[in-house]
């Protein structure tokens, strides 16, 4: 019997309905995606939606409003924060308008131009770099252009329980210290704070800062011109040979296995910020947003101390910069919030949340941030992270010729890898700096165009270690890396007007 | 041939049907793989050749594949891969022991008289650790041992189908929800599992530290340490009568020397400290192996025998058999290392934190997510296939349950062994991504990053998608090697 086509059977029937129910299913997706329903434009921002930022879109949103904007609707997006999902999403041309490109995130999202040049758009707006700290520049200015605004500005410094310190009746350090004191006060603390019947154990810090205690001794990630990894330098291996003395045998710091064991249950800073409250560590190592985590607990007296140095005193900052997608549909509308967040309304908010410093520097002279309103237990810190961002701020060392993503993992492994006992000191850092090296020179045979410029560095570097050698003034637009040029200043090597550049000794 | 139109209509409709699935086939997976095998051979680099920057894609040959070779971590990541799958024999075992249970459980009395009396047992022990560790501290221990024993119980009552299920639930249970289940379990502070040890570690500190350590730290080792040559020595006497009856050939025996060179060498390193000298252990193990199995099959057999009869199955008995004397040696390792270990008290590991524990952790988590899984399913379902008249049989010629399994359940299992082999290898080779993703970041310094979690770092947090896809071939040819050797030399037959 043969097959007809028109006769309908189940099978097809199914079909059908099948088919049918596809289609009305894409038509109703389609006509609830958001831009339909809205009758505004609508931003997208990748950015965890806690009560901070609700609080920074009603701020846009009423800025707007105040000088006669457009209105807008800012839809946060919690799901897609991730670095890896950024660059996937950016680079297929569905990124989110507003790009949360901060630390590890900038400089693979500009590399891959995922991120719109606003040189000219943010100048529109008065988002321009000379309105931040000039510590956070090298994070947001790529060959002379730039690719964000802060939205706050992280000052790593230790916070330090003033009530803890007290109970155990050690001597609370002073604000500029030195690594031989912080030696001195841990070995103390801990003798103090840990009786032998004691069961959980009292660390004196949550973190031990190597990138800035390794500056303060001279040594950096990378050298002047950014082209090798100087992790071998003896300095650092020094350096290391401390911290594993500190943290193996002294217990001044959690190892990163002990810090792990802290973090399964939690989210990590969350559960750091308790601990600390606690009593568990003396100081904690983090920004000024870690208030937002401490307000939400008991007050306890605190206060702030640099991180300590070996005669170059610095601190590390971490810009929370923010972008705008090179694909986006409305990209005058998503560099406009570069220009809310130079807004007084905007840096107010920030001084008061707590969510890190301002990203315009005179908002730290404020009241509303120096002696907020109901949390007299913090008055005197704040200074300590706005004074400190201003004055011996340094931001993140990034070389075009490695990803930062890789030379921290390369770092973090080499040090914990000492840390187990399966390197020396000096074996982690030459197997670091090695590691990175290669790295670099993957880059380069991968990236021909990168070459030239490489190449030219390279003379400059030449160039600068023969003036070095003949204790000549070195000048500063030699030098690519923000830390060099810190320290050569610090030290007296750095030639910055012409007079200075006709050679002089140092 | 020309069709008639009612059978193009018929093709027509048979292809309208199946367009969905070829069309899905082709978009993401047939596509996917092509593009990916060129991708190998490009510079692609998700930062330089992108919707917004138009560097041109170089065409480098196999520049990705000779800089993965010389790629420091590549080794290390293969290692870790190799390592964790040294936990496959014991899977499929478990499987095996599993699915014999289950297809056991509700059959008879003598099943739920068997799962009462293991409940009572398990419960029991559970008291005893309660009491010695300090009841107060230890109630989700009390809680773990009092859902196990209802497990087994309410699994037996009620004729082993909640008892299957249960099993097979960490198969069918989302994988991170499994994962964060399992990182809560190996918190070192707060985990249930070191809830447990710290105390029982606690009271082997005082006894080693009373005079118990020459007990545990030279008594114990020295009787696991014979059991490790008795155990070799019987393995000799196995492969010599294998050899002899032609079931195994020459190159076979180079399997059965591995296996034991293998935890010799890891042995000596514990035990001395010393890589160069574990290296030379382990030579000296492989060349009185090779030696003493250095026997002719008997004449009857002679010509039946090639070099590579039988390989497949004693590759398997080779990883058994390290899997078994590491572990063995590994404990004997830790007994003399003890007292000097137990002179400042002993702790519970931190089993994700540390570099030593974390790939084990892994391990044990893998076995418990292997037991209950489909392997235990496909065992199921060839016990029922086996004859029962091989049983009746069996038992009026007086074979005893050792042999009963030995000659008819093994062998009758040799085809879903082998397949359940194969692909053990495969996901095995392939694994490991989500638990590094979930649980360590692939840390403490790499131990756990997989090969597959190397191609995700590669690919997405560094951007080389060339490289990437290169070391995704190189996994695939891995793959393929191995199960191209499973399919040469395993034994998919039944032996009858």
């Amino acid at each position: 019997m043969g097959y007809s086509f028109r006769r309908k059977t189940p099978v097809k029937r199914l079909f059908l309905i099948s088919f049918l129910v596809l289609v009305t299913a894409s038509a109703v997706t389609f006509w609830s995606l958001p831009e339909q329903q809205s009758d505004r434009p609508i931003l997208y921002w990748a950015v965890m939606p806690d009560p901070s930022k609700l609080a920074v879109r009603e701020a846009f949103y009423a800025w707007r409003a105040e000088l006669g904007f457009e209105p807008v609707e800012l839809r946060l997006d919690a799901a897609n924060r991730d670095l890896t999902k950024k660059m996937i999403q950016g680079v297929s041309g569905v990124g989110s308008d507003i790009v949360d490109a901060g630390g590890l995130h900038m400089q693979p999202l500009q590399n891959a131009g995922v991120l719109m040049d606003v040189t000219e758009a943010a100048a529109k707006y008065g988002a321009t770099p000379d309105k931040t700290y000039p510590g956070a520049v090298s994070e947001m200015v790529f060959n002379g252009r730039q690719y964000s605004f802060p939205r706050n500005v992280v000052a790593n410094a230790l916070w330090v329980n003033v009530d803890t310190f007290e109970r155990h009746g050690i001597e609370v350090p002073s604000r500029r210290w030195t690594i031989e004191e912080f030696e001195r006060i841990g070995r103390e603390f801990v003798a103090a704070a840990n009786p032998p019947e004691a069961k959980s154990r009292v660390y004196f810090t949550s973190y031990i800062p190597r990138k800035p205690m390794r500056r303060s001794l001279g040594a950096s990630y990378f050298n002047e011109t950014l082209t090798r990894c100087t992790l071998d330098d003896p300095r650092n291996i020094e350096l290391l040979e401390r911290v594993r003395q500190w943290v193996v045998v002294d217990q001044l710091a959690p190892s990163r296995e002990a810090e792990k064991a802290f973090e399964v249950d939690g989210s990590g800073f969350r559960l750091k910020a308790a601990l600390f409250h606690r009593g568990n560590y003396g100081m904690l190592y983090l920004g000024r947003w870690a208030l937002i985590l401490l307000r939400e607990l008991e007050p306890v007296k605190l206060t702030a101390v640099e991180t300590p140095h070996g005669g170059f005193p610095n601190i590390d900052i971490n810009v929370g910069g923010v972008g705008v997608y090179a694909g986006s549909k409305r990209p005058d509308l998503a560099v406009s919030f570069l220009g809310f967040l130079t807004s007084e309304r905007y840096n107010n908010l920030v001084a008061q949340t707590g969510d890190s410093l301002p990203p315009v520097p005179r908002f730290t002279e404020t009241e509303t941030y120096l002696r907020p309103a109901g949390h007299e237990n913090e008055w005197g810190a704040h200074e300590v992270f706005s004074e400190s961002a201003r004055d011996i701020g340094i931001g993140q060392p990034s070389s075009p010729y490695v990803l930062s993503s890789i030379t921290l993992r390369v770092e973090v492994d080499a040090y914990d890898s000492m840390i187990a006992g399966r390197l020396t000191p000096e074996e982690s850092a030459v197997e670091a700096a090695w590691r990175i090296n290669r790295e670099i020179r993957i880059t380069l045979d991968s990236n021909p165009a990168l070459k030239p410029s490489y190449e030219e560095a390279l003379v400059r570097q030449e160039q600068i270690d023969a003036l070095r050698a003949v204790g000549k003034l070195v000048p500063i637009e030699l030098i690519d890396n923000p830390f060099h040029r810190e320290y050569y200043r610090h030290n007296g090597w750095l030639a910055e007007s012409p007079s200075e550049r006709l050679g002089d000794d140092v | 041939m020309s069709m008639s139109p009612a059978s193009r209509r018929q093709l027509g409709m048979g292809l309208l049907f199946l367009a969905p699935n070829i069309l899905g086939f082709l978009a993401f997976t047939l596509f996917p793989l092509v593009a990916s095998f060129g991708m190998a051979f490009t510079d692609w680099d998700v930062q330089r050749h992108n919707l917004f920057r138009d560097d041109p894609l170089r065409f480098v040959w196999f520049d990705n594949f000779s800089l993965l070779f010389t790629h420091p971590d590549f080794y290390h990541f293969l290692g870790n891969t190799f390592f964790l799958m040294m936990g496959l024999p014991a899977a499929i075992g478990g499987s095996l022991v599993a699915a014999l249970l289950l297809t056991r459980a509700g059959k008879s009395r003598l099943a739920m008289r068997s799962a009462i009396i293991m409940a009572t047992v398990i419960f029991l022990l559970s008291s005893l650790v309660l009491t010695l560790g300090g009841a107060d501290s230890n109630g989700l221990l009390f809680l773990f041992g009092s859902l196990m024993a209802t497990v087994l119980v309410f699994g037996a009552w009620s004729g082993g189908m909640l008892y299957r299920t249960l099993f097979y639930l960490p198969h069918f249970t989302a994988g991170v929800a499994t994962f964060v289940l399992w990182k809560k379990l190996y918190n070192p502070q707060s985990g249930p599992i070191n809830q447990t040890l710290a105390p029982l570690l606690e009271r082997l500190a005082t006894v080693v530290n009373g005079g118990g350590g020459w007990v545990l730290g030279a008594v114990l080792p020295a009787l696991l340490l014979g059991a490790v040559f008795v155990a070799v020595g019987l393995q000799v006497k196995r492969l010599r009568r294998k050899i002899r009856d032609g079931e195994l050939g020459s190159i076979t025996r180079f399997a059965g020397a591995i296996g034991v060179a293998v935890p010799m060498g890891l042995i000596t390193w514990w035990l001395v400290g010393d890589s160069g000298l574990g290296w030379l252990a382990a030579a000296i193990a492989a060349g009185v192996m090779l030696a003493t199995t250095q026997v002719k099959p008997d004449p009857l057999w002679r010509n039946r025998v090639r070099a590579a009869t039988g390989l497949g199955g004693e590759m398997i008995m080779a990883m058994a058999v390290i899997t078994v004397l590491a572990a063995v040696g590994g404990i004997a390792a830790v007994g003399v290392h003890l007292p000097a270990m137990a002179a400042d008290g002993l702790e519970p590991p931190n089993w994700l934190g540390s570099f030593q524990w974390s790939k084990p952790a892994i391990m044990i988590m893998a076995l418990w997510a292997a037991i209950g899984s489909n392997n235990m399913i496909l065992y199921m379902a060839g016990l029922t296939n086996i004859a029962p008249e091989l049983y009746e049989a069996a038992d009026i010629d007086g074979a005893s349950r050792c042999q009963r399994f030995c000659h008819i359940t093994w062998p009758q299992l040799a085809p879903i062994t082998f397949f359940i082999a194969v692909m053990s290898v495969i996901h095995g080779l392939q694994g490991g991504f989500e638990m590094a993703r979930t649980m360590t970041a692939g840390g403490p310094a790499g131990s756990t990053t997989t090969l597959s979690y190397f191609i995700y770092i590669e690919g997405f947090e560094t951007g080389r998608l060339g490289y990437a896809s290169a070391v995704a071939w190189v996994l695939f040819a891995l793959v393929f090697t191995l199960s191209f050797l499973n399919v040469k030399f395993g034994n998919r037959y039944v032996n009858d």
